[in-house]
Formats: structure tokens, C-alpha cells, sequence
């Protein structure tokens, strides 16, 4: 029995209207909105100004490119943010009983399972001396 | 003839609605998570939308850091979805409903 993506037809219809209801709220203030055409962004490379931006050399953004402003301090703030977040995504997958590197990418499955069932018909094939071909076990 | 911003804010509404959509009806954690992160792409169009609409970069510099900070959401939040994993053998939003078990 495979788990393949099936249409779900038993559904609360009311979450489904609640989210297009707020589509056509939204909808309707923006069209209603009454914004002027777009000004654009100007001659110039936008990468190169985007990387001058990011850490608050505003002297070599184009003035095509408007008013940029500096973002060294949220560029740090982010930086700090990520380390952090990597930080805690490790505490968080780690094993709070003693963890094995090899063992991060199983899925989270207990240690011990899998060795156990795997040994098992190994060992039988050997005891009996029949010979199938096959490894049978650390797959 | 550049495009009207109108556009972008309907399509970045829309996706915003999907997003909604998609958190107040599954019940995978995973599912719950990529529709955060739809919601938060809406938002980045948005920033990007009224960035070419002002005619300066700001918004298309904070939407690289929006980015940043869904990365690091994902980050603990598939951390998190782990520790559902080995708890309830299972990722089922339903089935965690205290703080402690």
C-alpha cells in the first residue's frame, strides 16, 4: 500500500472560505487603492548596489538607484541570527541519550531497532550454510 | 511600460491566502511550515513590489534578509518537527496538544 497524494473530499469547507474571503477584502483595498505608476529602478547594476547596501557603502550606490539606505546592522543582526538558529537546530536533533555521529541521518529512529533486526537473518544464514547470493543485512 | 503595482499586491495576496489556507487545514507538520513559508514569500513580493514602486532598493535588500530569517525559522522549526518525531512517532499537529508529555 503506497501513500501516494490523495484528493481530500473530507474537508471544513469554512477555512477554505474564510481564506478567500480575505482574498477579496485584500483584493478589493488594493485595487481600490488608487497608487501611482511605478517610478522604476534606474540605469546601473541592482546587484551591485544591493551588495552596497548591505554593508553601508552608500557612496558607490548609483543616484539612479533613489534614496538606498544601510544595512550593515540588520546584515549582523541576521548573521548572529542564523548562527543561532543553526545552534538550536543542532540541540534540537540531538540525542539526549548518548548520540553517534553516524546516526544523524536515520530519521530519528531508536538506535538499537534496526541493528537488532538486521543481525538477526545474517546470523540464520550463516548457522544453516546456505548461501543465497545475497548480504541480507546492512543494507 | 512597466507592470501596475496592483499585480504584484493581488498575487502576493493570493499567495498569502494559500498559505493560509494550507495552516488552518493540514495537519502535517511539515505542510504547516511550507505554508508558513508561502506567507512569508508574499510578503517578499510585497517588499520587492513597492521597492521598484519607490524607485530604491530598499525593499529588495530587506527581502534577502527576509529569506535569511525563513532559513533559520526552517531550521528549528524541522529541529522541532524531529522532536515531535521521536515523541509521537509521528508529525501530526493534532496529537501534540500540551507543552509536556
Amino acid at each position: 500500500m503506497t501513500s501516494r497524494p490523495r484528493l481530500a473530499t473530507e474537508v471544513n469547507y469554512v477555512n477554505g472560505i474564510a481564506a478567500l474571503a480575505l482574498f477579496a477584502v485584500l483584493a478589493y483595498v488594493f485595487v481600490t487603492a488608487g497608487l501611482e505608476p511605478p517610478r522604476g529602478i534606474g540605469e546601473g547594476s541592482v546587484v551591485a548596489s544591493i551588495g552596497f547596501a548591505m554593508f553601508d557603502m552608500l557612496e558607490l550606490v548609483p543616484d539612479t538607484h533613489g534614496n538606498t539606505e544601510g544595512f550593515l546592522v540588520a546584515f549582523l543582526t541576521i548573521a548572529v541570527v542564523l548562527d543561532a538558529a543553526l545552534d538550536g537546530a543542532v540541540m534540537l536533533a540531538r540525542r539526549e541519550d548518548e548520540a553517534s555521529p553516524e546516526t544523524a541521518t536515520d530519521g530519528g529512529r531508536p538506535v538499537n531497532a534496526d541493528a537488532d533486526t538486521d543481525a538477526a537473518p545474517a546470523d540464520a544464514e550463516n548457522a544453516s550454510g546456505v548461501d543465497t547470493g545475497s548480504e541480507g543485512g546492512d543494507a | 511600460m512597466a507592470i501596475v503595482t496592483e499585480y504584484y499586491l493581488l498575487i502576493s495576496a493570493a499567495l498569502f491566502c494559500i498559505g493560509l489556507y494550507g495552516i488552518l487545514t493540514r495537519e502535517n507538520a511539515l505542510l504547516f511550515l511550507m505554508s508558513v513559508e508561502l506567507m512569508l514569500n508574499a510578503a517578499n513580493i510585497n517588499l520587492v513590489a513597492f521597492s521598484f514602486y519607490w524607485g530604491n532598493l530598499n525593499g529588495q535588500v530587506f527581502s534577502l534578509f527576509t529569506m535569511a530569517l525563513a532559513a533559520a525559522e526552517v531550521a528549528i522549526g524541522i529541529g522541532i518537527i524531529l522532536v515531535l518525531y521521536r515523541n509521537f512517532e509521528g508529525i501530526d499537529v493534532t496529537e501534540a496538544a500540551t507543552m509536556r508529555w
